[in-house]
């Protein structure tokens, strides 16, 4: 399904800006008449199987489920907690919601039922939606305090069984059947509703990820989408009926503005893989025209295709580096605006038709007319690994209160380390303290029920996003880091953590890394390797290891690491080198509230945790005996007792 | 769209006649030369019950499913399968009958995928003929279609969407006993005979088994009988349990009773002075 060379289908400007005055069943309402039953709407992988649904399936099962809900009581304005997985029920129970004119509020299906449960009773659920038996489980786990829930929807009736005789639980279908019968008694109350919404209305609630402190509810209005959707669709390639793969969790602002906003507004395809484990595949077979996800997943995708390429034989090392060498020249001396030379212009050209092109089909990238990184820096080394092999890579920023991405590379001038410009009707400017702020219709509304962290961020429609940065010579915005995450050595020398630690990233063999250094007399480091790849490096090795605690400490390892973090240190300017890292016995994990739910570091948090490991590093100490605490998905906690050793690199 | 589609055709559209399975084996022996494995054994199973066979080693656990599954030829006795005499039959008539099984270690094709292992107990349920196939006729083309649908509920059940083209082979050890739980799946059994469906599995994949046997058990009404070493496993999950050792069955009832006859702890335990 490869769509790269066909005709852009865009909506007519006229059409995307009046759609900013609408709700978004509103617009999903006006798609229906407008592209019928002939537009592919939503397609779900099931039983092997593509399966469609068209723009009038998509209203239909949207009406049913918002008639459903009044049949059991939601009224406007009340709120609804989505614990739902990545399938057409997610669409259909969130604009059925929103339908109403109450307010859909996603949650990740992968937090732990304690943490499930602070954020329903945050904004007083009335009802949710839980995607299986492992959901519902997790919310009935803590019942008692829930008891503002007055009904639980599950979607999945797998293994349900047990669960038929309580009457606080409903399946989907049930719902779909209230709604229809709804339906044929009052044949207009759906539309009546409908027409009720107004694009000012909050539309959704997405919880940020709480880097620091605790999480906050930002509120998202219709308009704040819609008018970011309009941006996207005046810029980005992509037009009615292309593609786009639902593959971020559903909680995290890049799926809703994208798989929710941009597709309805723009008439594209949003397609559902058939489980997590086929993603990849799926991808593969339909063949997204863009695609915007974390850095962690182009990280991912970069080690793991260069530990394969590692492995392969020589004939297919030699082209690959071949290839990988005359691709890099060219997107070097693209970036500094030089002219390409003929004869690299044609070992590009051959390279691209004999590796680059073959290796991005294997990956599922071949189709993509635009991809995007965001929602935390990434190395300027992985964009230039994907445009060398011929994905135009761009680097984009956005947070979740400036209603998603709205600085973006232009195409024609891809600056590797920078974010890029602003989208149109767009105003960005940098305070004295290097403060970014933005201006835009799509500001978020504010925080819920927390008017003071509103009024500290949003001050006469500039929005503060706490990110430190600069315009370089040609406009193009840096970003330099969280302005509370800049550290200062005991010289006084400033230093982004995050600036380090994508760099490190970049290292096939490292996962996460982890900066301290704030009024110490130099630079250290945590750093989590990555299990698979330092696993297949000993493997290859014939260097025997258990468990992650195990090779993490395998001097063997050490000494790889080591090489790899003296790379780095050779990148970066001699107060920012690190002198001391510790390979840390257990990888960073959400369950242990180490990382936010979308993969960032609580920096705060982790700091409390390990404070003996950091100290340790800034003492004459070579070793350390550790007890660790780890916790599983169902609630136990294990401990792990360990020596860290500590590393001068 | 699992809420839409409902329940899985091949579970749901079953008529009560097609699961029908009433197993009784009445005064059971099969002798190996001087030994007797088997010694006047009864057993009754019924429709919906899900009965679990227990023993030491060598107490002829295995040696039971394999007279009932036609492997073994009794010296005396009857087994008779809704009110048939089943004791004569062939293996491959067994499974025509519906009486479906999996083995202790693993008995698939190794070299060929998942889908083609499954699609393998099929044959079963093909009422084309070798002139019509090899047109590739409509009707053909139907049925192939039917059973391929079939297949794909239960990879949809059994969790295995990712594995579909996968070789067999390829394959960890607890995914491969999925897949011939897979396997005798489809061939539709009234009753599925398992033989150590835990073996060898970690906790993990031991929590997904229990899950998919509960539900077919009583989701679907499917009729099973497991032997199986873990004990843990099936005094949670079993309805009823017979106890064997040294082929003389001890005892049998419901998992509490066993778990407290003195003759099974002795059996199990070597002492019955010093149990709590």
């Amino acid at each position: 399904m490869n769509t790269k060379n066909l005709k852009i289908d865009r909506l007519d400007d006229e059409t995307l800006e009046s759609q900013v005055q609408y709700t978004f069943p509103q617009i999903l309402s006006r798609q229906a008449d407008r592209l019928g039953p002939d537009k592919i709407a939503i397609r779900e992988k099931a039983y092997g199987i593509w399966q469609t649904f068209n723009w009038r399936d998509y209203i239909r099962y949207t009406k049913f489920v918002a008639l459903g809900l009044i049949s059991l009581g939601l009224k406007r304005e009340e709120n609804v907690g989505l614990i739902l997985d990545n399938h057409p029920e997610w669409l259909f129970a969130e604009l059925g919601v929103q339908s109403l004119g109450a307010v859909a509020v996603p949650l990740f299906t992968s937090a732990v039922a304690k943490e499930q449960m602070f954020g329903l009773n945050r904004f007083k659920a009335a009802y949710i939606f839980a995607q299986d038996q492992e959901q519902v489980d997790k919310v009935l786990s803590c019942r008692d305090e829930l008891s503002h829930v007055r009904r639980l929807i599950y979607i999945d009736p797998t293994g349900m069984r047990t669960y038929r005789d309580n009457p606080w639980l409903i399946s989907f279908a049930q719902l779909l059947e209230l709604g229809e019968e709804l339906d044929k008694e009052q044949p207009d109350l759906f539309v009546k509703e409908l027409w009720e919404g107004k694009a000012s209305d909050v539309a959704l609630m997405i919880m940020t990820s709480g880097t620091t402190g605790e999480p906050k509810l930002v509120m998202l209005s219709h308009e704040n989408f819609n008018e970011m959707a309009r941006k996207w669709l005046e810029t980005a390639p992509i037009g009615i009926g292309d593609n786009w793969i639902s593959i971020t969790p559903t909680a995290w602002i890049v799926d809703q503005l994208w798989g929710v906003g941009i597709t309805l507004s723009g008439g594209l395809a949003m397609n559902f893989p058939e489980t997590s484990e086929t993603a990849v595949e799926d991808f593969r077979e339909i063949g997204p025209s863009v695609i915007v996800t974390s850095s962690r997943f182009w990280e991912e995708l970069a080690s793991k295709i260069r530990v394969k390429i590692a492995d392969a034989g020589f004939i297919k090392r030699a082209l690959y580096d071949f290839s990988q060498n005359t691709g890099l020249q060219a997107v070097d001396l693209e970036s500094e605006k030089k002219a390409i030379p003929a004869k690299l212009r044609f070992l590009r050209w051959l390279a691209n038709r004999i590796v680059s092109k073959p290796l991005m089909d294997r990956v599922g990238c071949l189709g993509f007319r635009g991809a995007y990184t965001g929602g935390h820096p990434i190395s300027p080394d992985v964009i230039r690994f994907f445009r060398a092999n011929g994905l135009n890579l761009k680097q984009c920023y956005g947070l979740t209160e400036s209603g998603g991405i709205f600085q973006v590379q232009p195409d024609n001038e891809v600056k590797l380390e920078t974010v890029g410009i602003a989208l149109p009707r767009t105003e960005v400017k940098i305070m004295e303290d290097q403060e970014v702020l933005v201006s835009s219709k799509s500001n978020f509304v504010g925080y819920y029920e927390n008017p003071e962290a509103t009024a500290e961020v949003l001050k006469d429609g500039w929005f503060y996003t706490g990110d430190a940065g600069y315009f370089d010579d040609d406009g193009h915005l840096l970003i330099i880091g969280r302005k509370q995450d800049i550290m200062r050595t005991k010289e006084g020398e400033a230093f982004s953590p995050d600036f380090i630690e994508t760099r490190l990233k970049f290292s096939p063999y490292i996962k996460e890394s982890v900066i301290w250094g704030e009024g110490q007399e130099y630079i250290t480091a945590f750093i989590n390797i990555d299990f698979g790849n330092v696993g297949n490096w000993a493997e290859d090795r014939k260097i025997p290891y258990t468990t992650y605690t195990d090779l993490s400490q395998q001097p063997a390892v050490e000494e790889l690491i080591r090489g790899e973090v003296q790379e780095v240190n050779k990148q970066l300017p001699k107060p920012m080198q690190l002198v001391k890292i510790i390979l840390l016995y257990k990888l960073l994990d959400a369950d242990d509230e180490e990382l936010t739910r979308t993969g960032k570091v609580r920096r705060m948090f982790v700091f409390k945790q390990y404070k003996d490991l950091i100290d340790a590093m800034y003492s004459d100490k070579t070793e350390l005996p550790v007890t660790g605490q780890v916790r599983y998905r169902d609630g136990n906690v294990g401990t792990i007792e360990t020596t860290v050793k500590i590393l001068t690199v | 769209m699992k809420a839409f589609r409902g329940e899985p055709s091949i579970f749901a559209s079953a008529r009560p006649e097609a699961k029908r399975a009433e197993l009784e084996v009445k005064n059971l022996t099969l002798k190996f030369g001087g030994i007797t494995a088997l010694n006047k054994i009864d057993l009754e199973v019924h429709t919906g019950e899900l009965v679990a066979i227990i023993g030491p080693n060598g107490a002829g656990k295995t040696s039971l499913l394999n007279c009932i599954t036609g492997y073994y030829k009794p010296q005396e006795g009857q087994i008779l399968f809704n009110g048939e005499n089943i004791t004569r039959f062939h293996t491959h008539h067994l499974t025509e009958i519906g009486i479906g099984r999996t083995y202790q270690n693993i008995e698939l094709f190794p070299g060929m995928t998942v889908l083609s292992n499954m699609l393998l107990a099929r044959h079963v349920h093909c009422h084309y003929n070798v002139g019509k196939a090899s047109v590739f006729s409509k009707s053909v083309r139907n049925e192939e279609v039917r059973h391929r649908e079939i297949l794909e509920e239960l990879i949809d059940f059994l969790e295995m969407q990712s594995l579909r083209k996968q070789l067999v082979g390829a394959l960890p050890y607890g995914m491969r006993k999925r897949v011939e739980l897979g396997r005798a799946l489809a061939l539709e059994p009234k009753l599925l005979v398992l033989d150590e469906p835990f073996a060898g599995m970690t906790l993990e994949e031991k929590e997904d088994m229990v899950r998919f046997l509960m539900e077919l058990n009583e989701s679907w009404n499917q009729t099973m009988i497991l032997v199986e070493h873990d004990m843990s496993v099936v005094m949670s999950i079993s309805e009823r349990i017979a106890v064997l050792d040294f082929g003389v069955k001890l005892a049998e009832g419901t998992p509490d009773f066993v778990q407290s006859h003195p003759q099974v702890i002795k059996a199990y335990l070597g002492d019955t002075s010093t149990i709590d």
